[in-house]
């Protein structure tokens, strides 16, 4: 915010405007002047991405030339006002600044529509992926899943469960750099959100015990997405389980791992959408599954994919792990 | 979300200066004196609390509501916006924050006629004016003069704490939680982080009860002018209190507080 567009100078505007409100104004006009507001502070670039929630545009700041994405939000309750869900995620993006979290640098409107005013980064990790041509760079597979570890590790200290992790929602630079995004949304309230883009919610980076109906949402969820990730980093972007329903995602996961018992998962049998498996048994090693990566890339691998969200690693001592003992110290120290 | 306060944008952006408070006030102060300016806050503070108890609301909620109402006039005068309007609006949007779920916007104009009619009519003769696109566009205004910090720490559960520490006294706890409410209607929670707005209102409470938790208190790290500053505001509200009948006085200031110029058509 700090650098970004004088929250004073921002904020002497609004007075103005703000007089107008006094006034009873409510009409077209006022609406109008906000428009503008935006239009003027922003010249609009390109699309660059369609979500659940509204199309995302990269911009340009008139006066600072600074490069930022805008991600509209249909304002359609009239009821509601902002959306709950919306305000979820400004209000906990304005509490994690973090330098692998996404930073909101504004919030604008108009009319109906809400205007999230991001830092914009290069691409999302599912564009890089598709640009790889199945080739990646060990070193690079490193760098972003400690990056990836150390922004969940920053908002699960914070109370903070991201739910949504997927490579379309983690952001890249072409320095390098990797940034969690597109946060807690209706998600954390556990109200669905409404569908407006075809696209389907997948189902790819989902544990087993939320697959299986669990409500208790703790930051086990986070970690198995982010081991599915980690799958994929290595994998130069083949997903581990692309399931296509509910039972394919379970039916993939099982055939990998081995189908969990009561004595591996106690009260897995008690959850609201428990339903048995054939009894798989481990069937392929991990050395099949990433052929690239080395043991201790595995080992780690082998800790977060686990069923029982209990016993899978936390984001703090995954990043502990040996794993990364040979981290480019750059990368290890670069502290926010 | 219970994250860390010192990393918070209560702490690193909504902590404010006295003297910056004092510049930002420099217009309405110009138009009303001091303990004016802070009878009308004294009086909204009592609006927001009534309409939040109306609507069953967790103190919790109410408290993050007239936060935010405070942290807006800190920021303007109140010719800005009619506070009236502001405070159902505050808790509009503290409400779905806090996730008390949404208010439905005809469930809180219905409320706010009714708690205007029958509880302020001393201070407004006419109906609630306001509408739902009124609310709905003020809380774009007060997101946006809120800079979208959304996350209010308030002292309710340090103060929780500290007490337990103590030794759980009923008597006491009771007390110092209403002394935070009265808190409120200070400018203390723009000013000071909530565990020292705690810590003050526990101490003022063992004044009034004839306590005497010195050692206690010496043991806490924490810095004690900055406990007697927060005393200081609390021993001022209640002085205030004392030679002041708001049934009376209200209506007259009301009309005296800065309003934009042409007046509002309501
Ligand atoms: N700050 C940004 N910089 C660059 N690209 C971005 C940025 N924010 C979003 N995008 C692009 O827009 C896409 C959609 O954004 P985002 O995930 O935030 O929207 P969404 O509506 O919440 O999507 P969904 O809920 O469907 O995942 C991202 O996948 C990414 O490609
Ligand atoms: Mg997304």
């Amino acid at each position: 915010m700090e650098n970004h567009c004088g929250t004073r100078a921002v904020s002497i505007m609004l007075k103005l405007a703000a007089n107008k409100l006094a006034l009873c104004s409510f009409s077209a006009r006022l609406e109008l002047n906000n428009t503008t507001k935006t239009m003027q502070k922003y010249e609009k670039l390109e699309k660059i991405g369609e979500g659940t929630y509204g199309t995302v545009f990269k911009a340009k700041n008139r006066e600072s030339h600074e490069i930022v994405a805008l991600k509209r939000v249909r304002l359609d309750d009239d009821d509601e006002g902002v959306p709950s869900s919306a305000l979820r995620e400004i209000c906990l993006l304005k509490e994690l600044k973090h330098k692998n979290i996404v930073r909101l640098y504004d919030v604008l409107h108009s009319d109906k529509k809400l205007t999230l005013v991001f830092e914009h980064c290069d691409q999302d990790l599912k564009k890089y992926f598709d640009s790889l041509n199945g080739d990646i760079d060990l070193d690079v597979v490193k760098s972003f899943m400690f990056q990836l570890l150390r922004g969940l590790a920053f908002c699960h200290s914070h109370n903070v469960l991201h739910r949504d992790l997927k490579p379309q929602n983690l952001l890249i630079n072409k320095n390098g750099e990797l940034k969690l995004a597109d946060f807690g949304l209706a998600r954390a309230f556990g109200i669905p959100v409404k569908c407006y883009s075809a696209e389907v919610v997948t189902l790819w980076y989902r544990p087993p015990d939320v697959l299986f109906g669990a409500k208790l949402y703790t930051t086990s969820i986070d970690m198995w997405s982010a081991g599915c990730i980690f799958a994929e980093l290595a994998n130069a972007g083949r997903p581990l389980f692309p399931g296509s329903d509910v039972d394919d995602q379970l039916r993939r996961i099982f055939k990998l791992l081995g189908t969990p018992t009561e004595d591996t998962w106690s009260g897995m049998t008690q959850l609201p959408d428990y339903k048995p498996f054939p009894l798989y048994q481990l069937s392929m090693s991990f050395t099949q599954v990433v052929p690239k990566l080395g043991s201790r890339g595995r080992d780690l691998l082998q800790r977060l994919l686990v069923c029982n969200p209990m016993q899978r690693l936390s984001a703090d001592d995954a990043m502990a792990h040996r794993y990364f003992s040979d981290l480019n110290p750059a990368i290890k120290n670069d502290r926010c | 979300m219970a994250g860390n306060f010192w990393q918070s944008s209560h702490h690193q952006q909504w902590l404010l200066d006295k003297q910056d408070l004092i510049r930002e006030r420099q217009h309405d102060l110009s138009i009303l004196t001091e303990d004016e300016y802070q009878k009308i806050f004294i009086f909204f503070a009592s609006v927001i609390q009534t309409l939040g108890e109306q609507l069953k609301l967790r103190q919790q909620v109410i408290a993050t509501a007239t936060v935010y109402f405070k942290r807006f006039y800190a920021r303007n005068s109140l010719k800005c916006i009619d506070p009236l309007l502001l405070a159902p609006t505050c808790i509009f949007l503290a409400s779905k924050v806090e996730e008390f779920g949404v208010i439905s916007n005809s469930r809180l104009l219905t409320t706010c006629q009714q708690v205007i009619k029958n509880k302020f009519s001393y201070a407004y003769t006419q109906e609630f004016p306001y509408r739902t696109n009124h609310i709905l566009e003020c809380e774009f205004y007060l997101l946006e003069n809120l800079d979208c910090c959304l996350i209010v720490y308030q002292p309710y559960r340090p103060l929780l704490q500290l007490v337990q520490d103590l030794g759980n006294e009923d008597q006491l706890f009771t007390l110092a939680w209403r002394i935070v409410n009265d808190s409120l209607r200070t400018d203390v929670c723009l000013l000071y982080p909530p565990y020292q707005i705690a810590i003050g209102c526990i101490q003022f409470a063992c004044v009034i009860l004839q306590k005497d938790h010195k050692v206690w208190f010496a043991e806490l790290n924490v810095d004690i002018e900055k406990i007697q500053e927060i005393c200081r505001y609390i021993i001022n509200l209640y002085e205030l209190w004392k030679q002041y009948d708001e049934k009376k006085e209200i209506q007259g200031l009301l009309a005296k507080m800065p309003k934009p110029k042409p007046a509002p058509q309501r």
